[in-house]
């Protein structure tokens, strides 16, 4: 029966509160918040309906044991009993009622006390956005204020600049000109759409000795001024130049006085924004006197090169007349031995055949010899070998060894083994290398005896170098004379020609070496010279 | 000690050395080469009769280095260097350090055979002078100091008498010294005992 249920369920939006007891009371008036926790907060209103419901039915079955009986179904329920019934349920619906009505008002008091102090916080915090708007927007306008003084000052530096900058251009401009046209180099400006010279400085004249009017007309006039050897190459040059940008030029120019004057002509590309060559300039400069120097210089190193080799000469003769003397010796004394033998009557010719094949083959000798010396002296490109260099100096060391003794030298050979071999020849390094020995025994001429020391290096200097060291403990060298050292004719030495070390210079840098001293730390002076090493043609290096 | 005088040929040029050697042998001479002066230094030859046909110039322990060494060892054999062409100033030195001579390369063999016959023979004579120095110190050895005493002064021209009043002696025990000391140094006469003398002292 619908009247045994003594309450209803309340409308329940899905509330929930900490507090179990009323919650379910005040859930229709709750804010709209915490929607997550939906599922849990439906149980509670539930389960306190249920509760009461369930209080309402025991409540009617003790005060109404006949309607109990009833529902029990063990009796029928006699119509007398139904007023009584019918009044205790709407007794304790009353009841019901009330404590609900009393527990809503409750529950709306406190929710209407929550949305207060809620609306108040609401408003604290608008207010302090609004304070905080306000700050922001006076911030705001003070760096506006800020920047815009700041932009102002800009901008007045950026006129002074200008007006500065005008000024400079005016003044740089002026002084390109100045520059152009009073350098003794001619500056030249090609413009390649225009095919023609633009510009092109008043040195020019000086230098063609022709005007730039007749240059202006005719615009290949510079190429007849050019030497008639050079003019071919210069053609393709031009060519060249048109199309890269680039020139880089030394010829000749016949000025029509008839003399003749070297030019080094280069040019570089000139692009657009759109780094598009639209333009070449160029500096062309008179180099006569610097070519002139040049072919002195060539000149006198091909001098040096000759008395590099007469000393070569003169070195080798004396030491080749000494080879030369020994087969000639011993072919004096197996000849004249030979007479002797024959004189004496008992003596059979037919012994005398092993010496006489000696006596030729002393002969032999004594002509490879002559022929070696011939082959030294003659003018010839220097034979380059791969050179075993420690075998070359302890030779050479061999060779000057009396030498040492007499100058009661103490030698230190530090050769490293093995050494890479290196390409050269070997004749001119021998004469090197006893230049630089002869030299450091002199250097220490002066030196007390028990000091005198000389050490032979040698090392690899890098992947492809070699690096032989000669080090005296003599009196040394002041800072000036170190590279005036290699000067032909310079000695520091009483009645020393001054050739043997520019004589050495020139068989090292000829060999594609270097050649240079180093003072040493304590005493005396080092000699170092590099050679490159010997590339098999096979491609590793090795020794011989 | 072989008696026979010895030719020894140093050189480090086996042609030169063959050569000069069969040139000497030929001549009938005793020859033996060497082809480094250390391996000359080192053999027993050093101290053998002959002479030395050097080379100047050698690899390693050149001929001048050699007659230093000799000279240190007191080995008095009579040097001839060879020289090559560019080694006067060489020569020159080894001439002052006492070499016999020095020959240059090329030679003719007929002047080094003189050069090392007369070699030969400065070395016989020098050795006999030096054997007979020897005996000459040995009998030295067994004077008396006063024996020797009187010694000096006879052979400085002194008369007995002068003698015997330097010594503060008497002039018959003057004689008897004199006459002991002729005894022993087997003098027969007053020039045998200057000679002797003129053995010791050189």
């Amino acid at each position: 029966m619908t009247d045994s249920k003594p309450v209803t369920l309340p409308e329940n939006d899905g509330r929930s509160s900490a507090a179990a007891g009323a919650s379910w009371d005040r859930s229709g008036r709750a804010p709209g918040s915490r929607l997550e926790s939906l599922p849990s907060c439906y149980l509670q209103p539930i389960a306190i309906t249920l509760l009461y419901g369930l209080a309402g039915l025991l409540w009617l079955l003790v005060g109404d044991p006949l309607a109990t009986a009833w529902l029990a179904g063990a009796a029928p329920l006699a119509p007398a009993d139904l007023p009584r019934s019918v009044l205790v349920l709407a007794a304790s619906g009353g009841l019901l009622y009330g404590l609900l009505r009393i527990q809503a008002k409750a529950t709306r008091r406190a929710m209407q006390a929550r949305d207060l102090a809620r609306d108040r916080a609401a408003r604290q915090q608008a207010e302090d956005r609004l304070r905080q708007t306000r700050d922001e927007l006076e911030a705001r306008v003070q760096n506006r204020t800020a920047e815009l003084l700041a932009i102002n000052r800009a901008l007045e530096q950026q006129i002074a600049a200008r007006i500065q900058m005008e000024f400079a251009l005016r003044d740089s401009e002026e002084r390109f000109r100045q520059l152009t046209e009073h350098i003794r180099e001619v500056f030249w400006i090609y413009g390649l759409a225009e095919e023609r010279l633009i510009y092109i400085s008043p040195a020019y004249e000086e230098v063609w000795g022709r005007s730039i009017q007749a240059l202006h007309d005719r615009t290949l006039d510079w190429l007849e001024a050019v030497h008639p050897d050079d003019r071919p190459r210069l053609r393709i040059a031009h060519a060249n130049k048109l199309e890269s940008g680039f020139f880089n030029e030394e010829y000749r120019i016949i000025r029509p006085d008839g003399t003749v004057r070297w030019v080094w002509d280069r040019g570089f590309p000139i692009r657009d924004d759109s780094r598009h060559v639209y333009r070449i300039a160029g500096l062309a400069e008179d180099i006569t006197a610097r070519k002139l120097a040049e072919d002195q210089l060539r000149r006198q190193q091909v001098e040096l090169a000759k008395m590099a080799r007469l000393s070569l000469a003169v070195e080798l003769a004396s030491n080749m007349a000494h080879e030369l003397n020994q087969p000639l010796a011993a072919i004096v004394a197996y000849t004249q031995a030979c007479v002797a033998l024959l004189r004496q009557d008992q003596t059979d010719p037919r012994e005398l055949t092993g010496t006489l094949e000696e006596v030729a083959h002393q002969a032999m000798r004594a002509g490879g010899i002559i022929r070696h010396l011939r082959d030294l002296v003659r003018k010839h490109p220097t034979t380059q070998t791969a050179l075993d260099l420690n075998a070359l100096i302890r030779s050479v060391i061999d060779y000057a060894q009396l030498e040492l003794r007499q100058a009661d030298t103490v030698l230190n050979l530090e050769l490293t083994e093995p050494l890479p071999a290196v390409l050269a020849d070997d004749i001119q390094i021998q004469l090197v290398v006893l230049y630089l020995v002869r030299n450091a025994i002199e250097a220490m001429h002066q030196t007390e005896p028990g000091a005198r020391g000389l050490t032979v290096r040698t090392a690899p200097a890098d992947a492809d170098t070699v690096r032989v060291t000669i080090r005296d403990t003599g009196h040394g060298l002041a800072a000036d004379a170190v590279e005036r050292l290699f000067q032909p004719f310079f000695s520091t030495k009483p009645g020393g020609m001054g050739l043997s070390l520019s004589v050495s210079r020139s068989i090292i840098e000829s060999q594609g070496g270097r050649l240079w001293a180093t003072p040493n730390p304590d005493r005396g002076t080092a000699f170092h010279f590099t050679l490159p090493c010997f590339v098999n043609p096979a491609g590793s290096s090795r020794s011989p | 000690m072989s008696v026979v005088p010895t030719v020894f040929i140093i050189d480090d040029d086996q042609a030169v050395r063959d050569a000069v050697g069969l040139l000497l042998r030929t001549a009938g001479l005793t020859v033996e080469t060497f082809s480094s002066a250390a391996l000359f230094l080192e053999s027993p030859a050093v101290r053998r009769p002959g002479c030395l046909v050097l080379d100047v110039r050698m690899p390693g322990m050149s001929g001048l280095d050699l007659q230093k060494q000799l000279q240190q060892q007191g080995c008095r054999t009579p040097i001839i260097f060879m020289t090559g062409h560019g080694d006067v100033p060489m020569a020159i030195r080894a001439m002052k350090a006492g070499a016999f001579d020095f020959i240059e390369k090329p030679f003719q063999g007929e002047a080094l055979l003189g050069r090392v016959r007369e070699a030969l023979q400065l070395d016989t004579l020098e050795r006999r002078r030096q054997v007979r120095r020897a005996a000459a110190l040995e009998r030295m050895a067994l004077l008396s100091p006063r024996e020797r005493e009187v010694l000096e002064r006879v052979a400085t021209g002194q008369y007995n008498k002068v003698i015997a009043a330097e010594l503060g002696i008497s002039l018959s025990t003057v004689e008897i010294h004199r006459k002991r000391v002729m005894e022993k140094l087997q003098a027969g006469s007053l020039s045998d005992l200057i000679r002797t003398l003129a053995l010791r002292d050189d």
